[in-house]
């Protein structure tokens, strides 16, 4: 178990990350997911021992890491755009490898068994200026999983690759964990990656970690002053949210899709937030249950099941109406 | 222009002929120059590393003064040295004074901040994210340090042949504290000042192209050593 306890960091005096608590458990599938600048390469390089935090601890296996070329043969990171050393391709996949002491003929074994599983095979020959971006990540990637690490950190590891590519990509990385207990943590803005392979999705938002799940999260800026009964109305877009807080100034704030309900007209409901808008995408991500995004001034993702969304006639481009109350709105 | 034109006659004439004296100059530049390039640049690239890697309380004061020693002029560190050679001085037991070891020592301070400087700017030249990845696959000190000066070669090799060129066409300090003294002391910067003086200028001349082609033939040394190691493949 990798862990982050306690955990502050800053640069210079801005502090970049606050974690109480973060947990990447022996073979499991982690995503963060937050806008960019939101610390998730931060928190990956404070898990791959790469930074000490000005605060807190790293732990690994429950004791806290105070050396670091030890753990860090068991925790590797592969960062948003990798580079490669000087030399071929195979030179890179033998780097690691070489660092471990393994011997030539187990060394070739190992690397041409993970070029083939990530389609790289034909590039092994390869100088790294005559690889494209995808390909340089592909290789980073295969780098990294040579030398069987405990724990696999990668950071956007698709924003490079074209579909095909990521395809084989998370195929290889579901072979990896399928073949050992290899744990992944995966930091990505693409909220549609991390669901559909990550076992845990986690929100990361100005370096904190966010209650709810990363739909939508606004960055926003919380006008002074109490409004009528409590309530403020803040500006999402183009939309006002209204929202019981008695915060001000820069804020993150949330609506957890299961708070949100969906109709086909406004409803005469005690909801502060109706908006009105077009489904802009139906995802079905688990049996039963329907992501539903809409276009209602900014985009807005609501889960419901998949009788509703039968019964409501919901299809791309359809109108739809969500809403939800204003004690609904998180505030962070 | 004849007096030129003669000049040079004499100059390749003392080159092909082998003369013993300038032979003897040359071997002892080149001796002194590849002594004192080896130990400033052993002792100045790895603090280089470390000034442009870790993060240590003076290590900004610490730049500073390695960049302000770059423009230390010759002679006063010759004059330092002398003083702390002559038998008076704290190290006038060594008997090193006028000695070609003194003139190693010398070269040694003038070329290490230049080796230091250099290398911290080459190193921080390097992608960082070269010594995270070599890290990040479990990569040690050593290896880490290894493979970002793999990257960062041309510029290292810049610095050798930078100290190198430095030590060989300096004279204040090997004047100082070499005494030009023939057949013991006597580089050929020093050798080129004493025979123009004396209005030798063919034997000067003859002793200024063997510089030029001294540090012709490190340059070519070390692009030599650097084509072993795959030079134009990234």
């Amino acid at each position: 178990m990798l862990e982050l306890v306690g955990v502050v960091h800053r640069y210079e005096s801005r502090i970049v990350l606050d974690i109480e608590r973060f947990q990447v458990p022996p073979g499991s599938g982690v995503a963060i997911v937050g806008p960019n600048g939101s610390g998730k390469s931060t928190l990956l390089r404070l898990l791959a021992l790469l930074e000490r935090p000005t605060q807190g601890e790293v732990r690994l296996d429950g004791a806290v890491v105070t050396g670091t070329s030890g753990a860090r043969r068991r925790v590797t990171l592969v960062e948003q755009r990798p580079v490669l050393f000087r030399g071929t391709v195979r030179e890179n996949l033998r780097f690691g490898l070489e660092v471990r002491g393994t011997k030539g003929t187990d060394m070739n074994r190992v690397i041409d068994n993970v070029a083939g599983r990530l389609g790289i095979t034909s590039l092994l020959d390869r100088r790294r200026h005559e690889l494209s971006d995808g390909e340089v990540q592909r290789v980073a990637v295969a780098r990294a999983l040579v030398v069987e690490p405990d724990v696999l950190l990668l950071d956007e590891p698709t924003s490079s690759a074209d579909r095909a590519a990521a395809q084989t990509l998370y195929r290889a990385l579901a072979e990896e964990r399928a073949r050992r207990p290899l744990a992944i943590c995966l930091a990505s803005h693409q909220l549609e990656d991390a669901y559909r392979w990550a076992d845990d999705v986690r929100a990361l938002a100005e370096g904190k970690l966010a209650p709810v799940t990363p739909e939508n999260l606004f960055r926003v800026e919380l006008p002074p002053g109490t409004g009528d009964a409590g309530l403020k109305h803040v500006c999402v877009g183009s939309i006002e949210v209204a929202a019981t807080t008695d915060k001000t100034g820069p804020a993150i704030l949330a609506v957890s899709p299961t708070d949100i309900f969906v109709s086909r007209e406004p409803l005469a409901s005690s909801a502060r937030n109706v908006f009105s808008g077009r489904v802009t995408r139906l995802s079905h991500r688990r049996p039963g249950v329907v992501h539903v995004a809409a276009d209602v001034g900014v985009e807005l993702v609501a889960v419901i099941t998949e009788d509703a969304v039968r019964d409501l006639g919901l299809v791309p481009g359809g109108p739809v109406v969500f809403s939800f109350k204003a004690s609904a709105v998180r505030v962070f | 222009m004849d007096f030129l034109a003669e000049g040079f006659r004499r100059a390749l004439a003392l080159l092909f002929s082998a003369d013993a004296e300038v032979t003897g100059i040359a071997l002892l530049t080149l001796k002194i120059g590849l002594l004192a390039t080896l130990v400033a640049c052993g002792l100045g690239i790895p603090v280089g590393f470390m000034l442009a890697t870790k993060s240590f309380w003076g290590r900004r004061a610490a730049l500073t003064v390695v960049n302000t020693a770059l423009a230390f002029p010759t002679v006063v560190v010759g004059l330092l040295l002398y003083g702390l050679l002559s038998r008076r001085g704290p190290l006038g037991g060594l008997e090193w004074l006028y000695t070609w070891q003194a003139i190693v020592v010398g070269d040694v301070l003038l070329a290490f901040p230049i080796a230091a400087a250099l290398a911290a700017a080459a190193v921080q030249g390097v992608d960082p994210r070269i010594r995270r990845t070599a890290q990040t696959l479990g990569a040690g000190r050593w290896r880490t340090a290894w493979t970002v000066a793999r990257e960062a070669r041309f510029a290292l090799a810049a610095v050798i042949t930078t100290a190198f060129g430095h030590v060989v066409a300096e004279i204040g300090s090997a004047m100082t504290v070499g005494g030009n003294i023939r057949g013991q002391t006597r580089t050929l910067t020093t050798a080129v000042a004493l025979y123009t003086s004396q209005g030798d200028f063919g034997l000067a001349l003859a002793l200024g192209l063997i510089l030029l082609l001294l540090a012709l033939l490190v340059n070519v040394a070390l692009q030599v050593l650097q084509g072993r190691g795959g030079v134009g493949h990234a």
